[in-house]
This record gives structure tokens, sequence and C-alpha cells, in this order.
């Protein structure tokens, strides 16, 4: 009968990035690890920091929107228009019903096609590429719709303060019909390849759970609150636009892991879709855009507006000096910040291929936290 | 509870702290006094009218004169959102953390700290994190920062 | 791969030896240039049409480019996104440790001189070509995914115009 001696181990520190293809965008992370399992992990930040609120100080409020389109790329429209909400709100101009409308359609699109990115790539961390190219290939079509109103694939400048640049062509709403008329059936197919799949269940259920009080005093929000089991949605709660003309639910999770969140964002595709049906039946006629003087100058004050994008609550905060074309400060807030910094405490005790599922499946994205 | 009733609320509770800005625009915003900040936090986050349990965004302004840190803060169960800001002069810029109300303003005085050069106490945790880690120059959100490679837009 | 260089000399002495030469030259250049394997490198925008263009509408995969995770694996980086000054070091790393025959190209505005980001900013790399040399610019803010494979195929072009005694 032999008996084992207990095996001399230490820590080592492991290097991940900030290039690498599984951390969406250029992030760092130096982590503790026993073994497979990590320690701790400190995230490093910087690598695509453009010091985009430092130009918008130079920038007058309609040259800041190309900018803030970057701040963003993968939803610009939710951008540009937290933008035009705080402007709008601090010049108190109201935009034309007809601009509210095409702007919830564009708005919601954009959610769609966010979460369609973030459903291929998700899948291309966790080793399955066919959803990767199944979404892309739903995306091009939304992205012919974009194109076919403003011109651009990815960064638009089609929300503009007081109302959006053009109208829509008269091909759009066929168009868009027919694409939401094929979607639900796309979804369907998404939910056959993977809700059921044992190996799709193994890496995301139990695993990244974030505990609700832990998830409101970081700040989480977006889909990453409501998988905790908060009914947040600033659509609903503190609405903004005319959100609160449509019928949709807000879906919500039970334990806040990965899987929830998965559940969460393909219902909220559903929900999306419905939201654009209904907008695009009730799209009235009328202007586009209030006109906004050539040299527009706000008065002085100040304004934080939030609004619900796809991966959580961006706000903008604008401070005007009263005389002046161009703002004095602009700050921008959007969800994955507060993500990133909640993350080393849940990927404790983890294994490191749970650290690329929980980045995946909280949808962080690094403009948003470095701008 | 609505604007109004929000601001009246506010200005009985902390009378003697808070000053209302009068902006007339969507959410009130309020003056505060740097050494009433803790408690302040305090008390809104534990107030059942209130609950405020989410802070949503710290933002430092550099307005030529003085510095001022605006805090945005909300309440996911009783639909509040206000904003109150504390304003320091240029020497010696200092402010308490608030992290232990709510974690996540970790990152977010950090880098207040570390684009503007407020220092924050009880932090912990002041170090480099947005700019490469052999920065030189200085704060570089300030309004009379400058660099030899910085190129301004020309005005057209 | 020494062997190959060799071939050239023993070829040229026997009569039409030196056609045999240019038709070596031929294959392998039209060989290197039809599979071109990609570092998956992408930090900003341009990191989305880039995979917008490898996935199913237009394909990659139809130019022989597939993406390798490694650079000690591909042969090209495209350099999709803004490139900042704390990121610079690390793209040089990464490219020093591609193997030869190696190329370059720089998508989008902002790795040619900056992009919408070359007035006030403070911490963006005006430029990626004073840190790698670079063979091919596509402009665009984000380019195409047309004017990417237009990109990618002016790329062929300069790797099939390659002969053998460039090889080092």
């Amino acid at each position: 009968m032999t008996t084992t001696k207990a095996l001399h181990t230490e820590e080592f520190l492991v290097n991940m990035g900030p290039h690498h293809p599984s951390t969406h965008g250029v992030c760092r992370f130096l982590l503790t690890m026993d073994g497979e399992v990590v320690v701790k992990a400190v995230p490093y930040i910087g690598y695509l920091h453009r010091a985009l609120e430092k130009i918008c100080e130079n920038r007058t409020y309609p040259q800041c929107l190309p900018i803030l389109d970057r701040f963003e790329y993968c939803t610009s429209m939710s951008c540009e228009y937290a933008f035009c909400l705080a402007t709008e709100k601090l010049a108190g101009i109201q935009a034309p019903e007809r601009a509210e409308y095409l702007r919830v359609i564009m708005l919601e699109l954009n959610r769609i096609a966010s979460h369609l990115i973030w459903f291929g790539t998700t899948s291309l961390d966790l080793g399955a590429i066919t959803p990767f190219l199944y979404g892309f290939r739903e995306r091009e079509d939304i992205l012919d719709l974009f194109e076919m109103t403003c011109g651009q694939r990815l960064t638009y400048n089609y929300i503009r303060i007081g109302g959006v640049s053009r109208d829509v062509p008269p091909e759009f709403i066929p168009k868009a019909k027919e694409f939401l008329d094929k979607f639900p059936a796309k979804i369907e197919d998404y939910v056959k390849l993977l809700n059921e799949n044992p190996i799709w269940m193994i890496r995301n259920q139990n695993v990244g759970i974030l505990p609700r009080e832990m998830a409101l005093s970081y700040g989480v929000s977006g889909p990453v609150l409501r998988a905790s089991g908060i009914k947040f949605d600033i659509r609903k709660d503190d609405p903004y636009s005319i959100y609160d003309r449509f019928d949709f639910n807000i879906p919500t999770g039970k334990v806040g892991d990965c899987y929830d969140r998965y559940l969460l964002r393909i219902e909220e595709m559903r929900q999306s879709s419905r939201i654009v049906r209904q907008a695009l039946e009730q799209l009235p006629s009328g202007e586009i855009k209030t006109k906004v003087s050539a040299n527009f100058k706000p008065p002085k004050g100040e304004v934080y507006s939030r609004i619900e994008n796809s991966r959580g609550e961006m706000g903008i905060y604008i401070q005007s000096p009263g005389d002046s074309k161009k703002p004095l400060r602009v700050k921008m807030r959007g969800g994955s910040y507060n993500h990133l910094q909640v993350m080393p405490e849940i990927v404790k005790g983890g294994k490191i291929a749970d650290l690329v599922a929980v980045m995946a499946s909280m949808d962080i994205i690094m403009p948003e936290v470095d701008r | 509870m609505d604007r109004t009733e929000l601001t009246k609320y506010l200005l009985d509770r902390f009378s003697d702290k808070l000053q209302l800005l009068d902006t007339g625009k969507a959410e009130p915003v309020f003056i505060l006094k740097a050494e009433n900040l803790l408690e302040f936090c305090r008390t809104i986050k534990a107030d059942d009218t209130l609950a405020i349990d989410f802070l949503c965004n710290i933002a430092a302004v550099d307005t030529g004169d003085l510095f001022e840190i605006v805090y945005s803060v909300a309440s996911t169960k009783n639909r509040i959102r206000f904003d109150f800001k504390i304003t320091m002069p240029y020497e010696n810029a200092e402010i308490d953390s608030i992290q232990e109300f709510w974690a996540g303003a970790n990152w977010h005085e950090r880098e207040v700290w570390e684009l503007f050069g407020i220092n924050i106490r009880n932090h912990g945790n002041l170090t480099r994190f947005l700019l490469p880690d052999d920065w030189n120059q200085g704060f570089p959100m300030r309004k009379n920062w400058d660099a030899p490679d910085f190129v301004r837009m020309p005005e057209l | 791969m020494g062997l190959i260089k060799e071939v050239p000399i023993y070829l040229e002495k026997f009569p039409g030896g030196g056609i045999l030469t240019t038709s070596l030259d031929y294959v392998l250049s039209q060989s290197r240039a039809s599979s071109i394997w990609y570092l998956l490198f992408g930090t900003a925008c341009c990191a989305i049409e880039l995979m917008a263009t490898g996935a199913s509408r237009y394909d990659f995969d139809r130019l022989g480019m597939i993406f390798r995770a490694s650079p000690r694996q591909s042969d090209l980086i495209i350099a999709a996104g803004t490139i900042t000054k704390k990121m610079a070091p690390r793209l040089r790393l990464l490219y020093d440790q591609m193997a030869e025959p190696r190329y370059v190209i720089a998508m989008g505005g902002c790795t040619i001189k900056g992009g919408p980001f070359y007035y006030d900013s403070y911490s963006v790399e005006k430029g990626i070509d004073h840190i790698i040399p670079v063979d091919v610019y596509i402009p665009g803010c984000p380019p195409r995914p047309e004017s990417l494979l237009e990109g990618c195929l002016t790329l062929q072009k300069k790797v099939k115009k390659q002969k053998l005694a460039d090889w080092s």
C-alpha cells in the first residue's frame, strides 16, 4: 500500500492579451492561476483610448456626431441618439413625429444587428463557427436597409439634432417587412442549433453567476442586470422618445449565469422585431427634421441623459457654457465599463475557459470602456 | 415621484447642505459641499423614499476657473434620477471616495484622477489605466494642457 | 528552403534552363498568392467590417484567405482599427513574430494617417507606417468589404510579381 506525498504547487502568472482572438477588442488580463483555476484576474485597459472626449471639446455640436458614432460602433445609431437626446433636452428642441418614428425603427434595427454580432462572436469564442456565419448573414440584410437610407454600413451619422438627416426611400418599408417576416424563422434556427446543445449548456449553465446585490452595486445595466433578476429597462422605467406607445415585453432571468444572458438576448431580438413592426405600421407622414440654426448655441446648463443600449445603459453628460458653439465637456458612459469592472469578481474560482465564456456573454466591447 | 416633488423632498431633507441649480431641464441638479459628501451618500442610499441604489456616472469638468465633479445617481425601485455636484479650486483638489456605497465608483474615480489630477482619498488603487504606462506629460483633460505632438483642429 | 534557391543556378547551365526557372517563379508565386493566411487582428470599427468580409456574403475563403490566431502561423496582418500609443509596441511585437515573407495591409483611415482622430487626440498614433512597413493602403472609414477585397487582390498582384531572387 503506497501513500502519495502532497505535491508542491505554486501559483503562476498568465498574460492574456492584448491581442487575443477572444478579447472582443484589445483588453489584457493578468491572471494568477493555480493550475487551471483562476485565483485573481486583473484587467488592463487603455489600448483603445482615443481621447474622444477631448476631441468633442473642440468640435461644434453637429460635428461631434461622427465622433460619437465611433464611441460604440456596433450600435452607432444609439450613440448618436443619446447625444441628440441630451442636446435637445438642453436646448428645448422637439423633433417631429415622423422623425421620432424613424429614430425608433433605426434604433431597434440596430439593436438586432448588435445582438447578431454578439451571437456570432460569442459562438466563435466558444468554438462554434456556424452561428457566426448565420448571424452575419442576417445582419447583412439589416445593413442593406441602413445603406438604402443613409449610405453607410457601419458608422451612419444619420440621427441629427432635431430629427434625422434623410427620409427613407419608398422601397424601405416593403423590404423591412420582408426582413421581419423571415426573421423569426431564422431565430428558431439559432435556437434549434444551440439551446439544447449539450456542449453549449455545459459551457454556459452555472458559469459566471452574478448575484443581484453585486450587480446593482457595480452599476451593471442592460441585459446583464435583467439576467440577474432585476426587471429594469430604461425604455419602460424612464421612457424617452415614443417608446410608451409600443407594446413589448421585458424578459428577465433567474440565475444570472451565462445561459440566462444568452436566452435573454435571443428573446430581446424577438421583442425588437415586434417594436419595429408596430412602428412601421404607425409611421406618419410629415417633416423629418426641425430646423436648427447653423450657429447652434444651446443655453447655459448641463444635462445627463441615458438610453437603453444593447449593452446596457448609455449615458451622455454635456455641459454647455452658453454662448459657444462647442460644448465645454462631453462625458460618455457605456455599459461595458461597469461590466468589465465586475468581471474579476465573478471569474474568481472558475477555470480559464470560463473566463472566455463570461467575457463573451457579458458582451463587453472595448471602445465603450476606453473611449 | 416627479421632478418638483423630488426637488422639494431633497431640499427639505438636506436644507443646509444642498442648493438647487436652476437649469430648468429635465432632472434637477444640486450643489453639495465637499465635506458633506459621505454623509449625503449614506443618507440617500438608506432612505426609503429615495432608495438610491444605482450610480450612473461620475464626470469631472474643468470649467476654466474651477474643477467640478458631477455625480449622477438613480433608483431602480422608485424611478428617480438626479445629479449633484461638488466644486473645488485647482490647488490641492481632493475628494473622498464613495466606493463603500456603490462599488462601481472605483474605476470612475480612478479615471478622474488619471485624466484631471484630482486626488481621491481612501481609494486604494490610484494607478494608471487608460494612458500608456510611461506617460509623463501631465493630466491631459485639463484645459491648459498641451504637448508637442498635440494638433488642434484649425478654425474654419 | 536553401535547396530551391540553388536550383536556378544549376538549371540555367542547361539549354532552355531559363524557361524552367521563370516557370518555377510563376508557379511558386501563384501558389503563394492564392493562400495568404491573415492574422485575426482588429482593434476598432474596421474590425467589424473585416469580420463581415470574412463572413457569409463577401467571403474571404474564396481567395484562399483564412484567419489564424497566432502571428507565427500567418502571412499577413490586416491592421484594422485605430492604433494608440499604448498599442503600438504590441503591434510591432506581433509583426516581428511573423515569419517571412510577411505583408501588411493598412485598412481604414486611422492606420493611414490617424483618420478622424488626427486633430485633438492625445493618444492616437497617427498612422502605422512608421511602426511597420505597409504594402497596401485601403482608405475609407470604414472601407466597404468590396474595398477590402480589392485591397487583397492588389496584394495578390504584388505577391505574384515577386521573383525567386527576392526571397532572402
